[in-house]
C-alpha cells in the first residue's frame, strides 16, 4: 500500500516537474489564461503583489493584487520565480500532494458510503484510496492549475485538507484549514456547517458517545470565528491597515474586475445597467448561499455528500470560479462510486465537459486573437461548461436520494421512480 | 417527463448497439452530400458589401493621364534595379520614396529553416494623411518578387507612382504604408512582427518608422517588363495563414470596384475559365478549402491577417485590353473605400467559402458538414464505450433455444442464461442478464496507450521542422516505412503479453475516436477545411474494428470471427493507404509537387509564419490513425 502511494505520488510529482522544466514558457503562457487563472487566484497578479510588498508599498495600492495578504510573506521568501522558479514550482506540486493525500484520508475514513446515520446499500462498491488520488492527481484540469501556479491550488488543499479532518474527527486541524480555506477564498466558509455536522458524526464514531451537540456546534463556531479573526488580524498587523479588506473579500463580493472566465457572472455584469447592480449582486450572491442551508438539512445523514456537491456549486456559481475549482469537485466525485450505477447522465456530463474544455479555448482564441468571433462565442461555451458540471451536480444528487430511498423503502429497488 | 423514461428504458435495448455505425455512415455520407450542394444557387448567396461606410465605387478616380507617363518612367527606373546588389537597390528605392516627400527606411530581416537562410530586405515608407492623427494606417504592399519568383516589375512601379500620387491629395484621413517586401510571404511576416513588436530582434530589425493600427493592408502583383503587358483579369487571392481568412467586405469592395468601376473581371483560387457552372464552382471551393486547409501564406498579405488585418493580394492574369492604369484606379478607389472606414471591418463575414467572385456560402450553412464529420466519431465512441461495458459473449436467445431441444442437457444446459423480465408500457419480455450487465472497464492500458500513441507524434514534428534539406527526403521515406510497420509491431509485442484483451482494444479505439472527434470539431470552428479534410481522411477508422478469436467456443461462430485474419488483412491494406504519410505523398504525386519542396515550405511555415498545420497532422491525425491500424492489427496476431 505505501509502496503504491509512494509511487503514485512520484509520478505525479515527476510529471509536474518534468512539465515545469521541460517547457519553461509554459507556466507563463497558462498563468495567463482566464479559464486557469481568475484576478483573484492569477500568478502574475500575485507576483506583482509580492513586488510591491517587497518595496514596502502597499500591495493593494496598484488595484491588481486581490489575494489575502498572508500570501505575501511566504511568497516573498521564496526566491524570484522569474529568474529561478524551481522552488516555486515545487511549492505547488507539494500543495498538490498534500492534497492528493488529503483525498486519500477522506477516502480511508469511508464516510462517503457509511456515516453515523446512514448505510448505502451498495457500500461495497468503493474505489480504493490510491485510485481516488490518482484521478486528483492526474487529471487535467489539477496540472493545469499547478503548473500556471495559481493560488486556489492553496485554497483546494485546504478545503480538502477541512474534509479529511472532519471526517476523522479532529476539531482542531478541521478548524485551522478551514479558516484558511475561508480567509483566502471567502466562499468556503460556507462549507463549515456541512462539515462541521461531519466532524460531530465522526467524533460520535470514534469515542462511541455522542458530544452534546449544542456545546459542539458553540465551541466549533467559536473557535472558526476566532481563527478567522486570528488570520484577518494578523494580515491587518502585516499590511499596516484593513484596506485588505476592501481589496479581497470586496473584490470577491462585488466583482468590479471583469475579466472574462469560465463562471457565469461577468457577462452578466458587463451588459447590466449600473442602476441594477447591487440587486443582482444580491441575488446572485443569495442564490449561492441558498443551495448551503437546504442541502445540509435534506441531506444531513450524508454530510460530506453535501461538502462536495456544495464544491461543485462553487465550480458553477461563484463570481470567479476557474478550472481548478472544477477540478476539486470532479476529483471528489469518485469518492461516491457508489452512486454511479444509479446515475443517468454520466456520458453526457463527461462528453459535455470534455467538448467544453476544447472549444473553449478555440473560441477564445477566434474572440480575442483572431477577431472572428466575439464575447458570445467564448460566454456560450461557459455556459457549456457550466451545464456539464450541474448535470453532474444535479445527476448524483438524484443517485443520492435514490440511494437513500433503497435503504427507506427497499422494495422499491430497482424499480423506476415516479414524481407523484 | 415520458419522453425521458422512454429513452432511458431505450438505452437498455440490445438493439441501440447495432445502430452507431449506420449512424456514424449516415453522418458522414450527410456531410460530404452537405457539401456537395453548396453550389447550388438554394444553398449559397450572392455576396454583398455590409459595412456602409466603404460605398465601392462611388468615387471618381483620378489616377489617369499624366500619372500615365509617370509610371513609365519608374517601370524603367525598376528594371534598371533588377542587376543591382540588394543594398544598393533599396537604397535607391528608399531615395525614390523620399523625393516623393515620404519617410523612408528598410529593415533587413534573416531566417533560418531547414538549414536554408532567408535573408532580405524590405523598403517602406509612410504617408502621413493630412486628416489622420496616427492613430490608423492602411497598407499598399508590392513585394519584389512574387508568389512565382518573378520580378514583380509594374507592380514595384505602380506602387512607386501612387506613393507620388497619394501624397498629393489631402482627402488621406489615414496613414497609408507603402511596403516592398524583399520576397512574398516572409519579407510582409518580417515587417507585419516587427510592426506589432513581436518579432526577435537578433535576426529581425526593429522599425524605425511606425504609424497607427493597421486597418487593411492591399497587395499588388503585376510582374510585367519594363514594355508592359496588358492583361485580361484581376486574380483575387485571400486565404490567410492557418486558414484564417480576410474580412469578406474587403474582398466584395476589390470585387465590386474591379468589376464594376474599371469593368476588369476577377477571379480567384487560379480558376482562370469561370463558366459559373456547378462544377466550376464547386471545383473553386474545393480549391478553396484545400488551399485553407492547408494553412499556408499564399502571397504577401497572409502575412498580416493573423493580426487581425484584413488584407488581399490582387494579381494580373491574362491577356486582355486592360493595362496598368486599370489596376492603379482599382488600387485608388480601394484605398478611397477603405479611407472611409470608421472602425474596423466587422460587418461582413470572416467565415466563408467562395465559389465565385460574387457568390459565397456562409459559415451558418456549411459548418454543419464538418461538425458532422466530427460528430461521427464521437457516436462511434459512445458506442464502443457501452459495448467495453457488456460482457464479451452475450449468448443470443435464438440460438440457445433449439440448441438445448435437439440436444437435451448437455453441458452447455449447466451455464444456463439467466434471463430477466423487462416490462416497458404493458408488453413484457425476456432479455438475458448479461445484457444489462456492466462490466468493470480496465482503464489503465487504453489511456496510457492513447498518451503514448500522442507522444510519439512529437517525434516527426520534431524531425521535420528541424532537419536541413538534404536530409528531408530521406527522413520523409524512413518515417513512411516506420509508421507503415510500427502498428503491426506494436500489435506483435503487445500480443505477446495476451494484451490487449478485446475489451481493452475496444477502449483504445473508443479514446482514439472520442479525442479526434472533438479535436475536429474544435478546430472545425478555427479552420473548417483542415477539419473536414482529416475528417474524411480518418473516417475509415470509424468502421475498422479489433477482431479477436472467439473467446467461449460457441457453435455458430460469427462470420467475422470465422474470416477474422482475412478482414484484418483487408482493414489493414486500406489504413495503411490512409496513413498520412502516405496521403501526403499521393497528394504531392496528384498535383506534381517534389515532396521535398513541400517539406521545407511547411518548416519554413513553422518557423517562419506560425503554421500549425503539422501540429494537427502529427498530433491529431497521425495519433489516431496509429490507434486504429493497432487495434486492426491486433486482429492479426491474435
Amino acid at each position: 500500500m505505501d509502496q503504491q502511494k509512494a509511487m503514485l505520488f512520484g509520478a505525479a510529482a515527476a510529471v509536474r516537474l518534468l512539465l515545469f522544466t521541460a517547457f519553461p514558457s509554459l507556466p507563463q503562457l497558462l498563468a495567463g489564461r482566464v479559464e486557469v487563472s481568475t484576478p483573484v487566484t492569477s500568478f502574475k497578479r500575485l507576483q506583482e503583489g509580492v513586488f510591491l510588498y517587497t518595496h514596502n508599498v502597499s500591495p493593494y495600492d496598484g488595484g491588481v493584487y486581490h489575494q489575502a495578504p498572508l500570501l505575501l510573506p511566504l511568497f516573498s521568501l521564496l526566491p524570484n520565480p522569474a529568474s529561478s522558479p524551481f522552488a516555486t514550482n515545487l511549492l505547488f506540486t507539494a500543495v498538490d500532494l498534500l492534497g492528493a493525500s488529503a483525498l486519500m484520508q477522506i477516502a480511508d475514513s469511508g464516510q462517503s458510503v457509511v456515516t453515523r446515520l446512514f448505510k448505502s446499500s451498495r457500500k461495497d462498491l468503493r474505489w480504493s484510496s490510491a485510485a481516488i488520488a490518482a484521478t486528483f492527481l492526474f487529471s487535467p484540469f489539477t496540472i493545469t492549475t499547478c503548473i500556471a501556479r495559481s493560488t486556489s491550488a492553496l485554497t483546494n488543499l485546504f478545503i480538502l485538507t477541512a474534509m479529511a479532518k472532519a471526517s476523522q474527527g479532529a476539531s482542531f486541524t478541521f478548524i485551522f484549514a478551514m479558516a484558511m480555506a475561508s480567509y483566502l477564498a471567502m466562499h468556503p466558509i460556507l462549507l463549515f456547517p456541512p462539515l462541521v455536522l461531519l466532524c460531530y458524526d465522526a467524533r460520535t464514531i470514534k469515542s462511541k458517545t455522542a458530544p452534546n451537540p449544542l456545546a459542539f456546534t458553540a465551541t466549533h463556531v467559536l473557535g472558526f470565528a476566532a481563527a478567522c479573526g486570528g488570520l484577518l488580524g494578523l494580515s491587518a498587523l502585516l499590511t499596516g491597515s484593513w484596506e485588505f479588506l476592501a481589496a479581497t473579500y470586496g473584490v470577491r463580493l462585488l466583482l468590479p474586475d471583469l475579466t472574462p472566465n469560465v463562471g457565469l457572472w461577468w457577462y452578466f455584469f458587463t451588459e447590466m445597467f449600473d442602476s441594477f447592480r447591487e440587486f443582482f449582486l444580491g441575488v446572485f450572491w443569495l442564490h449561492v448561499a441558498s443551495y448551503m442551508p437546504g442541502l445540509t438539512i435534506r441531506l444531513r445523514t450524508q454530510p460530506l455528500f453535501v461538502a462536495t456537491t456544495l464544491t461543485g456549486i462553487f465550480a458553477v456559481f461563484t463570481p470567479y470560479p476557474s478550472a481548478a475549482d472544477a477540478s476539486l469537485y470532479l476529483s471528489l466525485v469518485p469518492l461516491f462510486r457508489h452512486l454511479f450505477p444509479l446515475m443517468r447522465y454520466t456520458f453526457l456530463a463527461s462528453a459535455t465537459i470534455l467538448y467544453a474544455s476544447f472549444l473553449g479555448p478555440a473560441f477564445y482564441y477566434l474572440w480575442i486573437y483572431a477577431g472572428s468571433g466575439n464575447a458570445n462565442f467564448f460566454y456560450a461555451i461557459t455556459l457549456v461548461w457550466s451545464l456539464g458540471l450541474s448535470i453532474v451536480v444535479g445527476d448524483s444528487l438524484y443517485a443520492a436520494l435514490r440511494d437513500e430511498l433503497d435503504v427507506e423503502r427497499p422494495e422499491l429497488r430497482g424499480k423506476e421512480v415516479k414524481r407523484i | 417527463m415520458a419522453l425521458i423514461s422512454t429513452l432511458l428504458a431505450l438505452r437498455k435495448d440490445p438493439r441501440i448497439l447495432k445502430l452507431p455505425p449506420y449512424l456514424s455512415a449516415l453522418c458522414i455520407l450527410v456531410g460530404v452530400a452537405w457539401l456537395l450542394v453548396l453550389p447550388l444557387n438554394e444553398y449559397s448567396r450572392n455576396t454583398y458589401v455590409s459595412e456602409n461606410a466603404l460605398l465601392p465605387g462611388q468615387v471618381h478616380t483620378y489616377f489617369t493621364g499624366s500619372e500615365h507617363n509617370v509610371f513609365r518612367a519608374y517601370r524603367h527606373e525598376v528594371a534598371s534595379l533588377v542587376d543591382m546588389p540588394l543594398e544598393e537597390r533599396n537604397q535607391k528605392l528608399v531615395h525614390i520614396l523620399r523625393s516623393n516627400k515620404l519617410k523612408a527606411a528598410t529593415q533587413s530581416y534573416s531566417y533560418a529553416a531547414s538549414g536554408r537562410n532567408i535573408s532580405n530586405q524590405n523598403v517602406y515608407a509612410v504617408l502621413q494623411g493630412p486628416r489622420a492623427d496616427a492613430t490608423e494606417a492602411i497598407v499598399l504592399v508590392a513585394s519584389w518578387l512574387t508568389i512565382d519568383g518573378e520580378v514583380n516589375h509594374s507592380g514595384v512601379a505602380l506602387l512607386l507612382t501612387l506613393s507620388r500620387y497619394f501624397k498629393r491629395w489631402s482627402l488621406w484621413s489615414k496613414d497609408i504604408i507603402f511596403l516592398i517586401s524583399g520576397d512574398s510571404t516572409s519579407g510582409p511576416q518580417a515587417w507585419v512582427d516587427a510592426y506589432h513588436d513581436s518579432h526577435s530582434p537578433d535576426t529581425i530589425e526593429s522599425l524605425s518608422i511606425k504609424s497607427g493600427a493597421l486597418q487593411g493592408a492591399v497587395a499588388i502583383e503585376y510582374p510585367a517588363g519594363p514594355w508592359g503587358h496588358r492583361f485580361e483579369k484581376l486574380h483575387i487571392i485571400y486565404d490567410g495563414i492557418n486558414g484564417q481568412l480576410p474580412n469578406l467586405d474587403l474582398f466584395n469592395t476589390a470585387v465590386s470596384i474591379a468589376s464594376g468601376q474599371m469593368g476588369a473581371g476577377c477571379t480567384l483560387q487560379r480558376m482562370w475559365k469561370h463558366d459559373d457552372n456547378y462544377k466550376e464552382r464547386l471545383q473553386t471551393m474545393l480549391r478553396g478549402m484545400i488551399s485553407q486547409g492547408l494553412g499556408h501564406a499564399t502571397g504577401p498579405h497572409s502575412a498580416f491577417i493573423p493580426y487581425h488585418v484584413d488584407a488581399i493580394t490582387l494579381q494580373t492574369v491574362g491577356d486582355g485590353w486592360h493595362d496598368e492604369m486599370t489596376l492603379g484606379r482599382t488600387v485608388e478607389s480601394l484605398f478611397r473605400s477603405l479611407n472611409n472606414l470608421l472602425e474596423h471591418l466587422h460587418q461582413s463575414f470572416f467565415f466563408y467559402l467562395l465559389l465565385q467572385a460574387n457568390r459565397f456560402v456562409s459559415i451558418g450553412t456549411y459548418l454543419p458538414s464538418a461538425m458532422l464529420i466530427a460528430v461521427s466519431f464521437s457516436i462511434t465512441s459512445i458506442a464502443l464505450w457501452v459495448l467495453s461495458g457488456r460482457p464479451t459473449s452475450i449468448p443470443s436467445p435464438a440460438t440457445t433455444a433449439p440448441l438445448k431441444d435437439s440436444k437435451g442437457p448437455t453441458e452447455k444446459e449447466t451455464n444456463k442464461t439467466a434471463v430477466t423480465v423487462v416490462e416497458k408500457d404493458k408488453d413484457k419480455s425476456l432479455l438475458p442478464l448479461a445484457a444489462l450487465e456492466v462490466t468493470e472497464r480496465s482503464l489503465f492500458l487504453p489511456v496510457a496507450f492513447i498518451t503514448l500513441s500522442h507522444f510519439l507524434g512529437l517525434f516527426p514534428l520534431y524531425i521535420f521542422n528541424n532537419t536541413t534539406e538534404a536530409f528531408l527526403a530521406p527522413a520523409f521515406y524512413s518515417t513512411a516505412i516506420l509508421t507503415a510497420t510500427l502498428p503491426f509491431a506494436a500489435a506483435f509485442t503487445l500480443r505477446r503479453f495476451a494484451r490487449p484483451t478485446p475489451q481493452e482494444s475496444t477502449l483504445i479505439q473508443c479514446f482514439s475516436l472520442l479525442f479526434l472527434g472533438m479535436f475536429l470539431s474544435a478546430l472545425a470552428t478555427v479552420n473548417f477545411s483542415l477539419s473536414f479534410l482529416v475528417g474524411i481522411f480518418a473516417s475509415p477508422l470509424t468502421f475498422v474494428r479489433g477482431l479477436h478469436a472467439a473467446s467461449s467456443p460457441s457453435t455458430p461462430v460469427p462470420f467475422t470471427t470465422k474470416n477474422r485474419l482475412a478482414l484484418s488483412a483487408v482493414m489493414s491494406v486500406v489504413l495503411a493507404a490512409l496513413n498520412p504519410v502516405v496521403v501526403i505523398r499521393a497528394a504531392t504525386l496528384y498535383w506534381g509537387r517534389d515532396i521535398v519542396q513541400v517539406l521545407v515550405q511547411a518548416a519554413e511555415g513553422w518557423h517562419v509564419w506560425g503554421l500549425w498545420t503539422q501540429v494537427v497532422v502529427w498530433l491529431v491525425w497521425w495519433p489516431a490513425w496509429f490507434a486504429g491500424s493497432v487495434v486492426v492489427a491486433g486482429g492479426l496476431f491474435s
